[in-house]
């Protein structure tokens, strides 16, 4: 048994014995935990991903005259308005308010170039009060001018991550980053054996021997603190997280980077890393925690639901590898295939982490502290939310024709129901493409004389038990203005059309 | 080994059966990334594989019909701004990219067909590939 104490008396004299996690392995395989926690004091972590959840609080001190900040801009990135007069927080997933700077440049860009020494323009408004009598203030700033500058992770440094695919027929962009179609690559995040959590955490107890309230870490280079478990803490799932908070004015560019996760947003990578001091035998074979330990799921972000079916389970090493061969479901056949994994975090800057807190502590550079009070046991409990599918919407037979239907036909079918879309099918109800008044409006123009000329063939279509907003947003994407309901045999089974849908937004959108 | 090529032909040999004929000249392996044919003038990039001789004589050769130029590199990757953190390496056709023993992400600038497919999924815009 060892103290907090005594490790830090062996660090102030220079005695102490740090490793990294990837080195602990190795050292409790040799000797075994028992004789490893006698010779080794801390073992250190790292990881550095995308932490979307990642925030700084400002505080910019008062303008002559004051003024009362309520809508509040840096470099045209909206902050939060609701704090005190001079007080914001700005968030890292922000988007810029100006449309036309895209989703690159958000609130994690605003933040490195803060730390990066940047003038950053202020522009803010508010309403004038008897104390505040100032409306607007516009100006620029940098890191130096502000008072205080703390970042606040509500949730990072989650201790595993899914691993994430995509079974449609198209390219998706997720958080996740790009994934190709009929699972053509697996994205995953997390530093796996190197992760502070996982090193930290006691599979039989579920919970975290060293890691609580007021550990001391790496924070973007500069030194932080654990304010308590993160948001959608789960460490039944081994899936937990962390709150932390730091001085951004002591953080490093290389420990703090915006990124733009394309047509997802911004966000912002942070490098935590958290020193483990090993008080005991216990505590030295948690540490021992290889990639292969660690299940990772890889889900289907194809499906855009809140539970996403688990394609297959794997770990980090096996992720790591580069290529992984899991059995997947094209077309409704099971089939084996090799996929190509690609890591969103970085592995090489978790290192780096990991030895830089090392190198801190060896200097004498850096103590560890007593935890104040464990982490809270968390709850990752899904939203209290309705979904509406498309069957709820369905009420009428749906109105199709057979392929061999003349122009004329169609036309009259599509005026007698007073519809706009007319699937068409084969003779076993099969949907084989799509006639819509415009079709046949440009038919006439062009003298076309064949239904198959003019049908769209290449047809989206949905399914009874997509949710209505998943087809919303297809008709968007594709600019169309109705989707066949198709069964698994790609029968059509009904209709659903722009107005279908207004109707239901008008109907529920009571606020 | 490999090399890439920018080639012009002008309008009046458009029409000749130039790449077939370096190929069949030539025994050497042709790859064409890019062709853009316009009535007056076709631009093609090619990739030329074989021993140096073969592909000397294949440059000779084409060089009667057009002007060439030849590419060095296509790719260029912004180490400061690169995280290593490997998201481009499944978005690459040719496995141009590679993250070696020390987790660091490698490009293989001769592999690369300068397709941009990387560019494009980076997060740090860490990727720049010359338009060709
Ligand atoms: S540009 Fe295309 S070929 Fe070149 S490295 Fe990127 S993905 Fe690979
Ligand atoms: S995606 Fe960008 S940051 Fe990541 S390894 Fe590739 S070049 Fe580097």
């Amino acid at each position: 048994m060892k103290t907090i104490k005594e490790i830090n008396e062996k660090i102030r004299s220079g005695d102490v014995v740090v490793v990294t996690a990837e080195e602990m392995i190795g050292i409790v395989e040799d000797v075994g935990p028992e004789k490893a926690a006698e010779e080794v004091d801390v073992v250190t972590t790292g990881t550095f991903g995308a932490m979307c959840s990642s925030g700084v609080f400002l505080n910019f001190g008062h303008a002559d005259p004051p003024i009362k900040m309520l809508k509040i801009y840096l470099n045209g990135v909206e902050c939060y308005g609701g704090l005190a007069a001079v007080d914001t927080y700005i968030g890292a997933t922000q988007p810029n308010s100006d449309p036309d700077i895209d989703i690159d440049y958000g609130g994690a860009h605003v933040i490195e170039d803060l730390v990066a020494g940047k003038e950053v323009e202020l522009v803010a408004e508010g309403y004038t009060t008897d104390c505040y009598p100032r409306k607007k203030v516009r100006t620029t700033i940098t890191l130096d001018d502000i008072n205080q500058a703390i970042l606040v992770n509500p949730r990072n440094s989650y201790q595993t991550y899914n691993a994430a695919t995509n079974s449609r027929d198209e390219k998706i962009y997720t958080y996740m980053g790009t994934l190709l179609p009929e699972f053509g690559n697996v994205n995953y995040s997390g530093a796996g054996q190197l992760n502070p959590l996982q090193n930290d955490y006691n599979r039989k107890t579920k919970t975290y021997n060293t890691i609580g309230i007021g550990t001391r870490i790496f924070l973007g280079g500069g030194i932080g603190y654990i304010i308590g478990e993160g948001t959608q803490h789960n460490p039944d799932n081994a899936f937990g997280t962390l709150m932390v908070k730091g001085d951004l004015k002591q953080m490093d560019r290389k420990y703090l980077r915006a990124a733009t996760i394309p047509n997802y947003g911004s966000t912002l990578f942070v490098g935590v890393g958290v020193p483990i001091p090993v008080l005991n035998a216990e505590v030295a074979k948690c540490c021992a925690i290889r990639d292969r330990d660690i299940e990772v799921p890889i889900i289907d972000y194809g499906v855009p639901r809140r539970d996403r079916p688990v394609v297959a389970r794997t770990n980090y090493e096996e992720l790591r590898k580069g290529k992984i061969t899991i059995e997947v479901e094209i077309d409704g056949k099971k089939v084996e295939k090799t996929i190509k994994t690609s890591s969103v975090s970085s592995y090489k800057m978790s290192r780096e982490i990991a030895k830089e807190l090392k190198d801190w502590i060896l200097k004498g550079e850096f103590f560890l502290t007593e935890r104040v009070d464990v982490l809270g046991k968390g709850s990752a409990k899904p939203m209290k939310s309705d979904v509406k599918l498309v069957g709820e919407i369905l009420s009428k037979p749906p109105i199709v024709a057979p392929i061999g239907i003349t122009i004329e036909e169609a036309s009259r079918i599509l005026i007698k129901n007073n519809i706009n879309h007319l699937p068409i099918v084969d003779e076993f109800g099969r949907l084989v493409g799509i006639i819509t008044s415009w079709d046949i409006a440009r038919a006439i123009a062009q003298n076309k004389k064949s239904i198959e000329e003019i049908m769209t063939r290449n047809v989206i279509t949905t399914t009874v038990n997509e949710p209505v907003d998943v087809v919303a947003r297809k008709m968007d994407k594709y600019n169309i203005s109705g989707v066949p309901v198709v069964d698994k045999e790609n029968k059509v089974v009904g209709m659903v059309t722009s107005e279908d849908l207004s109707k239901l937004v008008g109907y529920t959108n009571k606020w | 080994m490999k090399k890439r090529i920018y080639l012009w032909v002008p309008s009046e040999n458009v029409h000749k059966p130039i790449i077939s004929n370096a190929i069949l000249n030539t025994k050497i392996n042709i790859n064409i990334l890019k062709a853009k044919i316009e009535p007056q003038e076709a631009f093609l990039i090619l990739e030329l594989n074989g021993d140096e001789d073969k592909v000397n004589e294949a440059i000779e050769y084409l060089s009667k019909y057009g002007e060439i130029e030849e590419i060095s590199k296509v790719i260029k990757r912004d180490e400061e701004k690169c995280v290593d953190c490997g998201a481009c390496i499944t978005m690459c056709p040719v496995e141009a990219i590679k993250m070696d023993d020390d987790f660091s992400v490698v490009f293989d600038e001769n592999e690369c067909i300068g397709c941009k497919s990387c560019v494009k999924v980076c997060p740090f815009k860490a990727i720049e590939v010359d338009d060709i």
